[in-house]
């Protein structure tokens, strides 16, 4: 077999493969915006009527509204907890180091359905149940922290401490130094994290499934309700959606802080 | 002299204040994980020796029922074996699949590899209910493919609500989990070696053979621990793409927990699966050192 | 303007000992030049002159003041690292800036003092770019600027010159000595570039796994070594093994293998090596120290001719002198050196 073509056959089969990754998606964002009910070749025209279905779908919206607001709180908990704790275990843990990383990981080497349900139990157990967005906070937030805690200590392991000898020498406190030299330079890092923390509990399932009660639902499992019982297209309109929402925070955060930064090493 | 008045000008004049001791950083991440991780962990191991109540989730008092009326009834275990059997198969065609776009990632010249990454990872940004549906669309009886299928003539083929479905649906919401894991153990391998090889007459496929591929199988292993790990407590893939007529053993822990209300039971299933896949996990690992130790790594 | 002093310092890390009761004092305004291979303490010095290093045992002071537990932004250092630490995110003019802001200085002096030191380093112009966007040499002149805006007490230099190339960095060398001189700021400078070490310092100490060999002029140093480690660490030079038989006119008798030799030194009866340095070796036939021998090798440096004599003794003696000497492998010759061209050190160390 000549160079060529092995390396044609090789081309396609990746592109076969990428296809394979990609078509679920770009189906159901096609069938979102199709006419008729069902996807069929020739399309049918394209139609916003579900996307009107799903505003229009009270379960839904409250569903989208309720997901985002947990999202962003969970963020802003999880990048607490996760980058606080990577300070400590990346410059003070000294011999701990091995097992604290391993803990703060540990959420994500277990199954989320596991997590799930040991939180489930647990709650009722004490009493609390799972009234109100705090049991499912908790349980997006147990899953969120490890991402910010990974993405946070490989920034700090790779940033240049003598930038901060620097700045002490020229008489600046631990605390201006963190603010003015510290925090700056691993922006790029901690926002990376945040932004998984964001799409974790944007996109979560298990735990959701488990943890949610009557009147909090959140999007993907109120698209999972639907998806039990009906096919049509409104489910097309929520994973739309959905989609563009991840899309846009990957947008917003290019805007704000620019992709380039937004890599494992921050900006260099 | 002018110049001593100015140097105390610009000396830093502050007190010195002891730093606060470090661990405070540590607490807040501590001990939300030590109360919301552990102790649940630690709960659900209890609860699984725990009885049944009569009206309520659980009662007290320690007994080993619950384990045994899993282990003697040969219906959980063929659940359990079906679930084992699911998790190897996509493990396996997820490494078949995922080795040629991780080789393609590895071997990628610089400006195209973010692309090539973003576009391996973009599914995941989108959850797996969604990525579900799209199979939905695409295997249902009225799907796109089986459309196709009858406008030339073929006839309908059941894709969904029947393990291909469901093997289908997990092979393509771990692939890029697969990837990640062979494409770093891959970029290990300096391409000079492969051409080293090349240069000493070996042909594409036994350079493959004898070079790449065991030099790969670090990646290959923690690769395929990661993707059976995930496959064995998929949830919304067998469901969904399985209907009623695939059942595995999260289905059944959820319809245990949330339907039948038997939380000691439940948990016991949860205890019984994952301490399985732990023994088979441990044994897959002794072997894989074994190999990894044969091929001089 | 401050004075540094060392009493007694020591310096662990766990079993490993990196400063041994290091006693050393420097001079307000003398350049002092910290030198010794890697892992010598040099650099573990300098961090625990800085402050981010705290000693187990002994005591760093600062003219009057004891700063051996002192925080390092108390301690009024300017330190230049060796890769220049300079902030990524901030402009030249912020980067220099930055010690004035800290001391809460009016935004106008500042402004000023920032444009003075920029003037005088020679970067004015430049304040607007970020780090990335200028060259080596600029980006240690800016690293300069921002340690001496601050006017510090103590400067501390570390390998400012490693990243630099050949010719740069003799120019820099110049540059910071002239710099050094002109703000009269007491000085410590590490290298591990002797010849660096030899131009720029008024004094220099040699450190050896933690301990402090020799503190002396450069000359000092170079002519009168304290040991054999020393003379063999700064220069070449040639060892001749033997025995002290006595004084004569000042000068020290020794037996050894190429013969009786009159060196310079004080030394007790017994084994010792008699040190000298290539250049000092002359081929003539007369003189008080006359070596036979018979030419080994012969090198061409550019500007030096450098020989190896194989003499009695199984001693092989390393000749540098200028190219008028026409040398040839095979040849037999005579060397010899003036008597107080050699120097006399005990054998171990």
């Amino acid at each position: 077999m000549s160079t060529t073509v092995r390396r044609l056959g090789f081309l396609g089969v990746t592109v076969a493969i990428y296809g394979f990754l990609l078509a679920p998606i770009v189906i159901v964002v096609v069938a979102a915006f199709n006419a008729g009910e069902y996807l069929r070749f020739p399309p049918e025209g394209i139609s916003l009527r579900w996307f009107a279905k799903f505003f229009a779908s009270e379960p839904f919206v409250r569903s989208f509204w309720f997901s985002l607001k947990l999202a962003w709180l969970c963020t802003v908990v999880s990048t607490v907890l996760g980058g606080t704790a990577a300070f400590y275990v990346v410059r003070h843990a000294g011999r701990l180091r091995d097992v604290l990383r391993l803990l703060l990981v540990a959420p994500l080497q277990l199954p989320a359905i596991l997590t799930g349900i040991a939180l489930l139990l647990f709650f009722y157990s004490v009493g609390l149940g799972t009234r109100g967005m705090g049991g499912l906070l908790i349980g997006h937030t147990v899953v969120s922290v490890p991402y910010v805690f990974l993405i946070v200590s490989t920034v700090l392991l790779r940033f240049d401490r003598s930038l901060e000898e620097a700045a002490r020498s020229l008489g600046a406190s631990a605390w201006a130094t963190f603010w003015r030299v510290t925090l700056p330079l691993i922006r790029g890092g901690v926002i990376s994290g945040a932004l998984f923390a964001f799409i974790t509990s944007f996109d979560q399932f298990p735990i959701s499934l488990l943890l949610v009660s009557v009147g909090n639902t959140t999007l993907p499992i109120q698209l999972f309700d639907y998806l039990r019982f009906s096919f049509d297209p409104t489910a097309a309109a929520a994973s739309t959606v959905s989609v563009v929402m991840s899309v846009m925070v990957v947008w917003l955060i290019h805007r704000l802080v620019g992709l380039e930064q937004v890599t494992w090493g921050g900006p260099r | 002299m002018a110049r001593a008045a100015e140097m105390a000008r610009l000396r830093v004049r502050r007190p010195p204040r002891s730093a606060p001791p470090a661990v405070l950083l540590l607490l807040p991440s501590g001990l939300f994980l030590a109360a919301f991780f552990l102790v649940p962990y630690g709960n659900m191991v209890r609860m699984s020796f725990l009885a049944k109540a009569e009206g309520a989730a659980f009662a007290n008092g320690v007994t080993l029922e619950n384990y045994l009326r899993i282990l003697q009834d040969a219906f959980y275990w063929r659940v359990i074996g079906r679930t084992f059997w699911l998790a190897g198969l996509s493990t396996v065609l997820t490494l078949l699949l995922g080795y040629p776009v991780a080789y393609a990632i590895a071997r990628a010249p610089g400006p195209r590899r973010p692309l090539l990454l973003m576009l391996l990872l973009a599914p995941l940004l989108v959850g797996a209910v969604v990525r579900s549906y799209g199979w939905m669309i695409l295997l249902g009886r009225v799907g796109l493919i089986n459309q196709t299928l009858r406008i030339l003539g073929v006839g309908e083929v059941e894709l969904m609500y029947n393990t291909f479905g469901v093997v289908i649906g997990l092979v393509h919401v771990y692939l890029p989990f697969m990837v990640l894991a062979l494409a770093s153990a891959l970029e290990q391998i300096p391409a000079e070696v492969e051409l080293a090889a090349r240069s000493l007459g070996a042909a594409p496929w036994r350079t493959f053979w004898r070079v790449t591929w065991p030099l790969s199988l670090p990646g290959v292993f923690s690769g395929s621990m990661l993707v059976f790990v995930l496959a064995l407590s998929a949830y919304v893939i067998p469901i969904l793409l399985g209907g009623n007529n695939v059942l595995v053993m999260p289905i059944l822990i959820v319809q245990m927990l949330l339907d039948a209300f038997n939380w000691p039971v439940g948990s016991a299933m949860a205890m019984v699966l994952f301490g399985l896949a732990c023994v088979v996990l441990l044994v897959y690992v002794k072997t894989a050192n074994r190999v990894l130790r044969w091929i001089g790594r | 303007m401050a004075s540094i002093q060392l009493d007694g310092v020591t310096k662990r890390f766990g079993p490993v000992v990196a400063v041994r009761g290091l006693s050393l004092q420097v001079r307000e305004g003398e350049l002092l030049t910290l030198l010794g291979p890697s892992g010598c303490g040099k650099t573990t010095t300098l961090r625990l002159l800085a402050g981010f290093l705290t000693p187990e045992e002994g005591r760093i002071f600062f003219g009057e003041l004891d700063v051996t537990r002192l925080a390092p932004e108390h301690r009024n250092v300017g330190i230049v690292f060796q890769n220049y630490a300079l902030f990524p995110h901030m402009t030249v003019a912020q980067n220099v800036a930055f010690g004035l802001e800290v001391r809460g200085l009016p935004g106008r002096e500042i402004r000023s003092r920032v444009r003075e030191i920029l003037e005088r380093v020679q970067l004015r112009g430049l304040e607007q770019r970020y780090p990335h966007q200028l060259s080596g040499g600029q980006q240690q002149r800016v690293a300069l600027a921002r340690a001496l805006v601050i006017n510090p007490e103590v400067l501390l230099l570390d390998e400012p010159l490693a990243n630099l190339d050949a010719k740069l960095r003799e120019e820099m060398r110049f540059y910071i000595r002239h710099l050094q001189q002109e703000f009269r700021i007491t000085t410590i400078y590490v290298t591990h570039d002797q010849a660096e070490a030899m131009a720029l310092a008024d004094r220099i100490a040699l450190l050896r796994d933690g301990v402090l060999q020799q503190v002396a002029r450069p000359e000092e140093i170079y002519r009168r070594p304290q040991s054999k480690w020393v003379a063999d660490f700064v220069g070449v030079c040639n060892f001749i093994p033997g025995r002290v038989l006595g004084q004569e006119d000042g000068f020290l008798v020794v037996q050894t293998p190429v013969g009786l030799l009159r060196c310079s030194g004080t030394a007790g009866p017994g084994r010792v090596l008699v040190c000298v340095r290539p250049e000092s070796l002359r081929p003539q036939a007369e003189g008080p120290n006359r070596i036979a021998g018979v030419v080994r090798s012969r090198t061409f440096l550019g500007n030096l001719l450098d020989v190896r004599v194989f003499c009695p003794g199984e001693v092989v003696l390393r000749v540098q002198c200028p190219l008028t000497w026409d040398a040839q492998p095979g040849e037999s010759l005579h060397l010899a050196f003036r008597a107080q061209d050699a120097w006399v050190v005990s054998e171990e160390g």
